[in-house]
């Protein structure tokens, strides 16, 4: 992978490396995408994505508002201003 | 395990014992570094372990993340609730490799080392649960499994295994790390004790779509099939013992057959490319002011904000990050991860052939667990390598199961059984058959009663 394209992607994934991170992972991102190129040999053009081992019928739930009776819990875990969660600025 | 549920529900005696048993637990982590947190408060009830990936309301819960550092679930995973409400006592959360990625449980601060041998790994990801169950006389262990995150530490540390067909174990409350892959399953010391837990914490969950409610039959097959390509980098001392593993089993009436799935090999790599894609996707939820690990700067922009946030990931997380998000992207999402997905497909179809009259057995793992040192100095693709023969039931969500056949240098040696999908009993009833003739041994006995 160049340079460029390994810096494009960390900026698209958020990652900060420090030299000796970057030099490593770059390195075996290489070694790895190679070792992925292998599936290539394989055709199986006739079967579609599984997107699932098993066939999973819809369970999908009514779209019904319910309470959780515990949200004091869940702001807990966050930094809060009166029942709001602090983040960052967009 | 039904009479001790019953004998550890009851009061008498049981301040002293757990007492004990947390006191000597807690010796012993101190160089083994198999829990993350080991539960204090007088449990009434059979001991249980879980995952550190798997929530229990309360306890901090951190996939063995510092992402995760200081955060406190508010509400049980539901296999832990259904566990709670008969008659289990949670006993602590067990160490793994962050997130589950990882082979040997070295991925993480403080890597367990293998009861059998302290110089070894135990394996991974669920390298603290197979570690708890081998050093515990009464205890099992609530594990998940991705891509052999269950069969591996369990094959490493001589415990049994078993990981259901995906989807009859509710994956609610379970940090995710690719959810068309993980599978919540058990860790104990015998089958009979894994069928227990199994019927209490399988069935349909109203908080996992993608959980079912199939009925799970117990077809026995008469003949075992032995993938030839899977034996293809076994370690010779263990492929020597595992012929005389088949040769006991077919003098008890087993035929056995040879087949060849010439493209099997091509399962790690297929596993990789939908695990990391979806990895890579899972991870976005650590923003660092949610929960977990917190960036106090809120000066900050947005990307700048979420680039602090994500400085706390290990650098096996930060590869599987990079590499998911690089096989997703337009120019080669068909290349690699609908390649992957198509492959996956083909798989499933080979393995329910193969599967119609038989049952696939093989060794486990490869090799004898590494040294610690060994299995860091390994490179990227020689550690993904070592999953050759667990990844394919995974990726296929095939129920499996790991039991230990036979010891070498005073180390387990695993065997891993694979039926169709919802055929779940037919393993366990196999492996119980096999513990009425084999003895397994274990190091630690604690908590003897």
């Amino acid at each position: 992978m160049e340079d460029k394209d390994f810096d494009r992607l960390l900026k698209t994934c958020r990652l900060r490396l420090s030299e000796e991170d970057n030099k490593k992972i770059k390195s075996d991102i290489d070694n790895i995408l190679e070792y992925f190129n292998t599936i290539e040999s394989v055709e199986c053009s006739k079967y579609s994505p599984s997107y699932q081992a098993i066939d999973i019928p819809s369970n999908k739930r009514s779209d019904n508002v319910e309470p959780f009776p515990n949200t004091d819990q869940i702001l807990k875990n966050s930094k809060i201003y009166r029942f709001y969660v602090v983040g960052p600025k967009i | 395990m039904k009479r001790y549920i019953e004998e550890f529900s009851c009061t008498n005696k049981h301040d002293d014992y757990y007492k004990k048993l947390v006191n000597e637990l807690e010796g012993i982590n101190g160089r083994l570094h198999i829990f993350n947190n080991i539960n204090r408060e007088i449990n009434y009830g059979f001991p249980f372990s879980v995952k550190d990936n798997i929530c229990v309301k309360g306890v901090e819960s951190t996939a063995s993340s510092k992402t995760l550092e200081g955060y406190l679930p508010p509400f049980d995973a539901t296999a832990v609730e259904r566990l709670k409400s008969k008659g289990f006592g949670f006993l602590g959360k067990a160490n793994m490799d962050e997130f589950g990625f990882g082979t040997f449980g070295i991925n993480c601060a403080n890597p367990v080392r293998n009861p059998f041998d302290e110089t070894r790994v135990a394996g991974g990801s669920s390298s603290g649960s197979a570690a708890a169950v081998s050093i515990l006389k009464y205890h099992t262990a609530i594990a998940e499994s991705t891509g052999g995150s269950i069969s591996c530490p369990s094959s490493f540390c001589g415990v049994v295994g078993f990981t259901p067909t995906y989807g009859l174990v509710s994956r609610y409350g379970l940090i995710d790390y690719a959810n068309s892959l993980d599978k919540i399953g058990i860790i104990s010391r015998s089958a009979s004790d894994i069928r227990y837990v199994f019927d209490i914490i399988k069935g349909r969950d109203k908080y996992d779509t993608t959980c079912v409610d199939n009925k799970v039959s117990d077809e026995r097959k008469s003949k075992l099939i032995i993938i030839n390509q899977l034996m293809k980098n076994v370690d010779e001392e263990i492929l020597s013992r595992f012929d005389r593993f088949i040769s006991k089993l077919q003098n008890s009436g087993y035929k056995v057959e040879h087949v060849d799935i010439p493209f099997i090999d091509k399962a790690i790599p297929a596993y990789y490319i939908i695990s990391m894609a979806e990895a890579s996707t899972n991870l976005a939820k650590y923003t660092g002011f949610k929960y977990g690990h917190k960036v106090n700067d809120f000066s900050l922009g947005y990307n700048e904000f979420f680039t602090e946030a994500r400085d706390v990931f290990g650098i096996e997380a930060k590869r599987r990050l990079v590499l998911g998000t690089y096989v997703r992207s337009a120019s080669v999402k068909s290349k690699y991860y609908e390649k992957a997905l198509r492959l996956r497909h083909m798989l499933i179809d080979s393995f329910k052939d193969a599967l119609n009259d038989g049952f696939i057995i093989s060794p486990t793992m490869p090799i004898l667990p590494p040294k610690l040192d060994e299995a860091k100095d390994l490179d990227p693709v020689k550690t993904y390598s070592i999953d050759s023969i667990t990844v394919p039931p995974n990726l296929c969500g095939l129920p499996h199961i790991s039991f230990p056949y036979d010891y070498v240098n005073g180390l387990p040696l695993g065997a891993q059984l694979i039926t169709n999908h919802f055929n779940d009993y037919a393993i366990l009833d196999f492996a119980e058959r096999w513990e009425d003739e084999f003895e397994y041994k274990f190091k630690y006995n604690l908590g003897s009663l």
